[in-house]
């Protein structure tokens, strides 16, 4: 290996689309998620640049480690999933960028995914207090609710037609290369619902209200957070924020990849306006109109609305 | 005429499965499984019978041609199942007399401590 | 052919374990001795196997033994034979791998239990009689060898004298197992009323040109049979019993080893015997029994209050999950089914390890009295992390490469025939890995962390020699998922070609020739040739979480550190309860995962209601599991 292509990897992963920019992004995304719905509610807002302030504060506080925790697990987790959330951007094309799209594809993709979300059950319950029990069973539960309609969309995605005839992938690359060869998938009517179930699905991963069951502020005290403080928190409040932008990073590459305009940082550019049109119409919308659901409510309706939909679009994949 | 050794043999494994599967009484069960052993026996002891046949032993001469013997190999599976068949009721039988000492009954519908 | 020393080796190493049996029963009550004996008896089997890995899988070698040198006369096989090809060697390491590690754990374990004399008689005739069945190629000796087999796990079920569910568990087993043994003794019998012959290489020869309705009746029952030793739906319940009343080295052989020959056994009746897997009828059957294992025994595993229970449901739904995979019968499924059979041997092994050293440490495994158990043993804990997220599939653990290639192997079977059934496969098995995450972060959070009960202050991880064993099934899980390549070269790729090509078996032990004579309209049931649909490279991002971890924490680092650590209960300190006092409290085991159980509560609690844990009620599942088979086999063969 060259020294430029060594240059060339740690750029990718540490700048950009790695560490650097993905933490940039996703807390840009936060603010502008955090601004909007103020506007929606007729409130004036904090400034879109408020999740980066209140990451670089929590930075510079104290760190308590509650007499009961698991010392080891508590503090490892944040750290762990931010990481693993930083590599999964690594393996989603962005625009026409494919940083390391080989290393893994739409099923490892959902897997990886829960690897941040488990790193933060299992930090909470390592601090030892009751809430952050109630929060990870509760952020278990969602899990498994969104799980369903996303292997359905996955499937869906998977199997399209082209003029030639029938492919079968899991590959990103391929999905990425036959859209621009026919176009997004979102203007194949067959695969709106899947898109729609899609849409539903990224506020649950993300855990964004109103399927932020697992934390409720309200009613457990932003449950497996509760004891967290000072860095870990902080870096809890990152990963939260990432996981918007690989959520609708994802969403772009199943649905509107393949929009090419010739030069590869118009594309990228492009690709994350996508994001952010994404993140607005899935997470803030309904972020802004409803208030949380009961976590009973939150499983029904993804085993029964959104799988349906996703289902849907597999049937309709499949025989039309 | 081996078909009434094939209907026997079917019959009792029928009996046996029956026994197991409706008497409550876990001696009971274990004389179920008992009878589907015989049952197993006698059909493979029937499958090695040729009628007319000799029985597997002979010595230089004694063979001539127009006579033939019954298949030996079933006989040896026969024994091996026997006593393999005579071990498994012996262990059943002994699990009954402890589980009898510590439940204090034989009937297996109050012998269920582990469900769910 | 040449005649080479290795060709002992596997009968030597079945020998072995049986030697090892009876001599450990001379040694009385000599401690010492009697775990040296015991090392031996199952380190040597081991040595043996290994070495065999260079001829039998690399170099494609069969190799072909005949007891007493009674070598087949005329075409016909009388005597008994030993045949250990590419697929017998795989399950044959595996049980060896799992014995060894096993073995050494228990030296230590057992010290709790009185009569530890005839434990290792047992274990090693447990161990003597997978290693029998899965090497032997002599299909009343594979009968033998299971009641050889089941007689010693019954045994060792029953063994702890102090565990008062331990008969009745013990009990259960035997008569509905019973019901398997039964079912292969009359295949084995019909079998040889048509081919007159037992040795399996003749019987693959003669019977897929020749079946005839009594051969359809034969393969639904060996098929029952074997499905019973696997211990598939509706057989479960039975597993569950005895995993959990055996001590926990045990539960590891009966969960990962004995288990395994009943999917070895359908492996060489679907494939090699009948060949009936290219009937699709066959492939549905399989497909269907591994999905409805998988779904209702992880559902069941989400409704237990104990450890060893729990892994014990688990155990079922990994084995759906390997049935569903070889119900594919293309050469992707057959690879993922081995693989995921390797894995959850590893896997699982560890776990019920880490449940019996909770239970050495704490003296219980129910959920609800543990808690906090990961600031006093912190060792267990990480152990039982890797164990956890390997069975749930976590990337980059070996549990995930299997599942990954399994969930392909499903798509791509749905590609291949263009039916959505195969596509809604993959679902069912997405949605059980997630339950099966679900279910062991309750574990982790009943078990593990949560507070610290007053009573488990004294709890201490175990000693050294209960530790290694885990540590080394902890290693093998990060190493086979972490490097596919090296498994699949050196394990899987061998055995997933013997499968698909039978003739060098047949031929190697009839004769050259035999199987062209015989077998006239030979058909490969499928494609030979691995390919894959996805990417997944697990060293690569084993590299760039390095780099991203390194990143992080440089950058967390580079901040002023300012923790406040202390073991004292002040205000500060204490967990946060609104401003109240601090006490104990935690939510752990049956309150987890409310939302999801009430949704379900119909279904949860009917299943729960209809395990009923009476003998009769599981005696008539399994009766009719058998007559569904049989009469599904004959609607459709």
């Amino acid at each position: 290996m060259e020294f430029t292509d060594i240059l060339i990897y740690a750029v990718y992963i540490l700048i950009f689309p790695g560490a650097l920019f993905t933490c940039l992004f996703g807390l840009w995304l936060a603010g502008v998620d955090r601004k909007v719905v103020a506007r929606m509610q007729k409130r004036k807002g904090p400034p879109i640049s408020q999740p980066a302030w209140d990451f670089l504060k929590l930075c510079g506080k104290e760190t308590v480690i509650p007499a009961h925790a698991a010392r080891g697990v508590y503090l490892a987790a944040p750290y762990i999933g931010l990481a693993s959330l930083i590599v999964t951007v690594l393996f989603i094309p962005l625009g026409g960028l494919q940083a390391f799209s080989t290393g893994a594809d739409t099923v490892v993709i959902l897997y990886l995914l829960t690897i941040p979300t488990l790193a933060m059950i299992f930090g909470g319950s390592a601090s030892g207090s009751p809430f952050a029990g109630v929060g990870a069973s509760r952020t278990m539960v969602s899990i498994m609710a969104y799980e369903l309609p996303f292997i359905l969309v996955i499937l869906a995605v998977g199997k399209g037609m082209t003029p030639d005839g029938y492919y079968f992938t899991f590959s990103l690359e391929q999905i990425t290369n036959v859209q621009s060869v026919f176009g997004p998938n979102i203007f194949d009517w067959r695969l709106l619902p899947a898109a729609v179930a899609m849409l539903l699905v990224i506020p649950c991963e993300v855990g964004q209200h109103p399927f932020d069951v697992g934390e409720a502020e309200t009613e457990i005290c932003e449950g497996p957070l509760v004891e967290y403080s000072g860095k870990p928190l902080a870096v809890f409040k990152l990963s939260h924020a990432i996981k918007m932008f690989v959520m609708t990073a994802l969403f772009c590459a199943l649905f509107l990849g393949g929009i090419t305009t010739g030069m590869l940082w118009l594309d990228v550019v492009l690709a994350l306006c996508f994001c952010t049109a994404v993140t607005l119409v899935s997470m803030t919308l309904l972020n802004a109109i409803s208030a949380r659901w009961r976590v009973e409510q939150l499983f029904k309706f993804f085993w029964t609305v959104v799988s349906g939909l996703a289902l849907a679009s597999l049937l309709l994949v499949w025989f039309c | 005429m081996m078909l009434a050794n094939y209907i026997g043999a079917i019959a009792l494994i029928v009996i046996g499965f029956y026994a197991m599967a409706a008497k409550h009484d876990i001696i009971k069960i274990v004389i179920g499984m008992g009878l589907t052993d015989y049952g197993i026996n006698l059909m493979i002891v029937s499958v090695g019978f040729n009628e007319g046949g000799t029985a597997p032993i002979y010595t230089f001469g004694e063979l001539v041609s127009g006579m033939y013997f019954v298949d030996p190999v079933p006989q040896a599976l026969t024994l091996t199942s026997i006593v393999i068949g005579a071990c498994v009721t012996a262990m059943a039988l002994a699990l009954c007399v402890r589980i009898y000492n510590e439940y204090g009954t034989l009937d297996s519908r109050e012998i269920r401590r582990l469900h769910g | 052919m040449t005649y080479d020393v290795y060709m002992h080796f596997p009968v030597i190493a079945i020998m072995t374990f049986f030697v090892g049996a009876f001599i450990v029963t001379l040694c009385g009550s000599k401690e010492k001795i009697r775990n040296v004996v015991a090392g031996l008896a199952v380190l040597i089997p081991l040595t043996l196997l290994a070495l065999l890995i260079k001829p039998v899988m690399v170099d494609g070698e069969i190799i072909v033994y005949w007891m007493g040198n009674w070598e087949p006369v005329e075409g016909y096989a009388i005597g008994i034979a030993i045949e250990v090809d590419a697929l017998s060697l795989f399950f044959g390491l595996l049980v060896a791998i799992a014995v060894a590690l096993s073995g050494f754990y228990s030296f230590q374990y057992i010290r709790q239990d009185d009569a530890r004399g005839s434990y290792f008689t047992l274990y090693l005739m447990l161990s003597g009689g997978v290693m029998g069945i899965v090497l032997s190629g002599d299909l009343f000796n594979i009968y033998v060898m299971l009641e050889v087999m089941t007689f010693a796990a019954v045994g060792l079920t029953a063994f702890r004298t102090w565990n008062p569910n331990a008969r009745e568990a013990a009990f259960k087993y035997l008569t509905v197992g019973s019901v398997g043994s039964t079912c292969a003794l009359l295949g084995i019998a019909l079998v040889y009323a048509q081919c007159h012959t037992l040795n399996l290489a003749q019987i693959s020869a003669i019977l897929p040109d020749n079946m005839t309705p009594t051969m359809v009746l034969a393969f639904a029952l060996l098929f029952a049979g074997f499905g019973c030793k696997s211990f598939m739906f509706p057989f479960h319940p039975l597993a569950a019993d005895a995993h959990g009343a055996a001590p926990s080295s045990v539960s590891v052989l009966i969960s990962g080893v004995f288990t395994k020959t009943g999917v070895y056994g359908i492996i060489r009746v679907c494939y090699f015997l009948f060949r009936t897997m290219g009937n699709e009828a066959v492939q549905v059957l399989l497909i269907v029994i591994g999905c409805i294992s998988m779904f209702v025994c992880v559902t069941m595993a989400l409704n237990q209050h104990d450890f060893k229970r729990l892994l014990a449901f688990h155990s079922i739904s990994q084995i759906g999950y390997i049935l569903t995979s070889l119900g594919l019968c293309t050469a992707l499924g057959v690879a993922g089914g081995l693989y995921h059979a390797i894995n959850h041997t590893l896997f699982k092994g560890l776990l019920f390890l880490t449940a019996g050293s909770v239970l050495y440490a704490t003296g219980t495994t129910y959920l609800e009295k543990l808690g906090g158990l990961a600031r006093k043993m912190p060792k267990t804990t990480i152990l039982f992390l890797v164990g956890a997220f390997s069975i749930s599939g976590i990337p980059p653990f070996n549990g995930f490469y299997s599942k990954w290639m399994i969930y392909q192997a499903t798509f791509e079977k749905s590609a291949e025939t263009g039916n959505i059934f195969y596509a809604l496969v993959t679902v069912v098995c997405v949605v059980t890995s997630v339950m099966t995450l679900a279910s062991f972060v309750k574990v982790g959070h009943s078990v593990f962390f949560g507070q610290l009960r007053p009573e488990l202050e004294g709890a201490k991880d175990p000693p050294l020699g209960m530790r290694v064993p885990m540590w080394i099934m902890a290693a093998l899980c990060a190493f086979s998922g972490l490097f596919p390549n090296i498994m699949l070269d050196y394990v899987i790729v061998p055995a997933v070609n013997a499968v698909y090509n039978v003739i060098p078996y047949i031929d190697t032990a009839m004769g050259a020739d035999y199987a062209a004579t015989h077998l006239t309209s030979y058909m490969p049931l499928m494609n030979g040739q691995l390919s894959v649909i996805g990417a997944w490279s697990p060293l690569s991002w084993l590299l760039l979480f390095a780099i991203a971890l390194a990143a992080v924490l440089l950058v967390s680092l580079l901040g002023r550190s300012n923790r406040s650590v202390t073991c004292v209960e002040d205000s500060k300190h204490a967990v946060f309860f609104g401003g109240e006092q601090a006490e104990y409290s935690h939510a752990a085991g049956g309150d987890l995962f409310w939302g999801f159980k009430h949704n379900l509560r119909h279904y949860l609690g009917y299943m729960s209601r209809v395990h009923t844990g009476v003998t009769n009620d599981y005696m008539v599942w399994a009766l009719t599991a058998l007559a569904v088979i049989i009469a599904y086999c004959f609607a459709f063969i």
